[in-house]
């Protein structure tokens, strides 16, 4: 049996998979819980646990960029509220050909981190999809001046573009205070039981993965309210909207439905490389401080699809709602399966160079599913891709690999 | 609201529209390079500085034009960030070079980051920004403009890195692109360039012009978007992406700029016609039921139907829907050294 935990509003759902078929709603020995209040016939495989991370209080952080000097416009932290942290530019990074833009000033980082006074750290060099040394020489740096600093290096969410994968390494160092409790907290509710959380998009991380790269797991309910609903319903291709009373209204969509709202005037404060944004939303939530920069899950309008949450019935005309449809979100991480992501840039002279950094990437895939989580025999490289990038010397490729794997 | 006959400008409030604008018909446009240009040239107009935008005609003729263009890789620049003097640097060395001072700046291409470098470099250097530009669409090279068609050579040219290198370079029309390249990859792999020095007489004679006031007017939101293109635009057809024709193996999917790629889709609508579209880099020749409908160098391109961004051919993927719209050229693409410079042969496709 798997159990599937949905933390939104206005109270946690607990829903249980048995043999492919929903149960629920389960009730806890607390509430906030997942440990379920009576003992049941079979034993719990896994918990897997759906959370939006938008609303959460963000720590501040220390973030390092090492580059050279830029326009204010495109320092560190811009765009960023009033008390997310500090910020520090230092020497050196790499250029997009791999050769060295200039020496590591490790002394100007060694100061900073001493005198910041914060203990989470942002990590982002130039040229880290290509060469992360530079990153990894900081982070030892840092771990030298504050002791049990937490540390977020931006190589490992891979993107090219400084800024975005900077912004997504400062949005993930501080949302980790929080996953760090969260994970903790239902960690001790059900000792023993492997613990995951799902990520935005698809699939599912560990809870040890979470504490590290909380921001995979950004919009993990969201996408949770759109497999679930899609699965209660028996569609593959639907939009789908969840309705929660007062506090929020999500709405997630299956790709190929209806149009997007557009970009529009959206208050957008911060870029990141990674699927943070794009609910609209009413109620009691505001507007998101960061907005979608990646094609998927897509939200749209639409006018027809599945309406799930406790409130589905409101929906209206055009909206069906399935059974179970309060189970969703619940449900929804409960089917949902570990996946890693690998995204560097490689440099490779040749067919059999190009093979080797290949195999390379899928290799580190599979060893991220299987620390994500996944049972070691069921891990497997489920896509490729390899752009070249254009304009640079032949030989330069973006390489993307996903796997997954199953839950133990 | 601006009264009518006022000279455009740009300024704070104007900039989203032309940006938004330079995105309707850009392919390749990377989403990292053209938010930093964005961000960097918000900042230097936001203390309420302004860049004219003048009719080349209106300038003194002997007035001297550069135009400045991004050259190398949009990744690297969003990689490996600007360090802001750029644009004065490449200007600075061209005119060092010409021993004369430039009074205005003009654009190679209005495709995304080098529609808003000229604005950057305009705003840097406090002169008005030419309206026009040296294709009227985008190609991939730097000799690739009605400015060669016209007789101008892009040289002598000034490249300015991010690790403060600054490279002046003095050769041939012909040989331009071949020299820049290497070089651009030793400065960090990305230049601004400072290229196609004249005066706004002659360049009055050899722009596309009015293109900068166009993105001015398309770029507002319900515009429609055939106000983008000065020549015209149509739409070929809409329908969904059935194959992607042209990876090489590896076990991947892999889009070789350089290999050629097939997209094929079938019409949704009409005749229901299966529609070609052969890539090199972009779409240069699009055939309906084995017979050509359009080529370069008329611009192709793929609208995509869910959010009416611009998709690019190494983005392209089965099940998508999209409008393949026409964007006619320039007429000075359309002559015999227009076809030579910017057509099908120059793209490697003997037709």
């Amino acid at each position: 049996m798997i159990l599937g935990v949905d933390l939104g509003a206005p109270a946690t759902v607990v829903a249980a998979l048995r043999d492919g078929v929903p149960e629920g709603p389960i009730p806890t020995r607390a509430p906030g819980g997942v440990r379920p209040a009576a003992v049941w016939g079979t034993p719990v495989r896994a918990v897997c646990v759906a959370v939006d991370l938008d609303t959460v209080r963000l720590a501040p952080v220390a973030a390092i960029r090492v580059g050279g000097p830029c326009p204010p416009a495109l320092g560190p932290l811009t765009g960023w509220p009033e008390g997310a942290g500090r910020a520090v530019v230092v020497r050196g990074g790499h250029s997009l050909t791999g050769r060295p833009v200039a020496e590591l000033d490790s002394a100007a980082v060694a100061e900073f981190a001493a005198g910041c006074g914060l203990t989470d750290f942002a990590v982002t060099a130039t040229g880290s999809p290509v060469l992360a040394e530079h990153e990894l020489a900081v982070a030892e740096i840092v771990a030298a001046e504050v002791p049990g600093a937490r540390i977020t290096l931006s190589y490992e969410f891979g993107q090219v573009g400084l800024r975005e994968r900077e912004n997504s390494a400062i949005l993930n160092a501080a949302l980790g205070p929080y996953a760090d409790d969260l994970a903790a907290r239902l960690g001790r509710d059900l000792p023993g039981v492997p613990l995951f959380f799902a990520r935005t998009g698809s699939g599912l991380v560990s809870a040890h993965y979470f504490r590290r790269y909380p921001l995979v797991c950004y919009l993990g309910a969201f996408t949770c309210a759109l497999r679930g609903g899609a699965t209660l319903a028996g569609l593959s291709d639907t939009a789908v909207q969840e309705r929660r009373p007062a506090t929020c209204d999500r709405r997630a969509a299956a790709p190929g439905v209806g149009r997007t709202g557009g970009e529009g005037a959206a208050a957008t404060a911060v870029r990141t490389g990674m699927v943070t944004g794009g609910l609209p939303r009413t109620g009691a939530r505001s507007d998101l401080p960061v907005r979608v920069n990646l094609p998927l899950p897509l939200t749209v309008e639409a006018d027809t699809g599945v309406a799930v949450g406790p409130l589905a019935g409101e929906a209206g005309p055009g909206w069906t709602v399935p059974g179970r449809a309060e189970l969703a979100v619940a449900y929804g991480a409960a089917l949902a399966a570990p996946v890693a992501e690998v995204e560097r840039i490689v440099q490779a002279r040749g067919r059999a160079e190009l093979d080797r950094a290949l195999d390379d990437a899928r290799d580190e895939a599979l060893t991220r599913v299987v620390s994500a989580g996944a049972a070691p025999g069921s891990a497997r490289v489920a896509a490729t891709t390899v752009n070249p990038l254009s304009y640079l010397p032949d030989g330069l490729y973006r390489v993307r690999v996903t796997a997954e794997g199953a839950t133990p | 609201m601006r009264p009518a006959g006022a000279r455009p400008v740009i300024d704070r409030d104007s900039l989203g529209v032309y940006a938004a604008g330079s995105r309707l018909f850009a392919t390749g446009a990377a989403e990292s390079s053209f938010h930093l240009a964005l961000d960097w040239a918000g900042a230097l107009l936001a203390e309420g500085a302004a860049v004219p935008v003048t009719d080349a005609a209106g300038l003194p003729p002997e007035t001297l034009t550069v135009a400045i263009s991004l050259v190398g890789s949009t990744a690297a620049l969003g990689e490996q960030l600007p360090a802001g003097d750029e644009p004065v640097r490449a200007v600075r060395g061209l005119e060092r070079r010409l021993g004369r001072t430039a009074g205005a700046v003009v654009a190679l291409n209005l495709a995304a980051e080098n529609a808003l470098l000229p604005v950057i470099t305009a705003a840097l250097l406090a002169v008005p920004l030419v309206d026009g530009d040296g294709t009227g669409r985008v190609f991939p090279l730097v000799e690739q403009t009605t400015y060669t068609l016209g007789g101008v050579s892009a040289a002598p040219l000034a490249l300015a890195g991010p690790a403060g290198d600054l490279v002046v370079v003095d050769t041939a029309p012909d040989r331009v692109e071949g020299l820049v390249r290497p070089v651009v990859l030793s400065l960090g792999g990305w230049a601004v360039a400072a290229c196609y020095p004249m005066t706004a007489g002659v360049l009055s004679q050899v722009l596309v012009p009015g293109t900068v006031s166009r993105l001015l007017r398309a770029g507002v939101p319900g515009a429609p978007r055939s106000l983008a293109a000065p020549y015209g635009v149509r739409t070929l057809c809409r329908g969904r992406i059935v194959a992607v024709e042209g990876s090489t193996g590896h076990g991947a999917d892999l889009t070789m700029p350089s290999v050629p790629a097939s997209i094929v889709v079938r019409e949704s609508e009409g005749l229901g016609r299966l529609v070609r579209l052969e890539a090199h880099n972009e779409i240069v020749l699009a055939l309906a039921d084995g017979a050509p409908v359009a080529m370069a160098p008329d611009q192709i391109c793929m609208i995509s139907m869910a959010d009416g961004a611009v998709v690019d051919v190494d983005k392209a993927g089965p099940g998508m829907e999209v409008e393949v719209m026409v964007v006619v050229a320039a007429p000075a693409w359309h002559t015999g050294r227009g076809r030579a410079l910017g057509g099908l042969r120059a793209f490697g496709v003997p037709l």
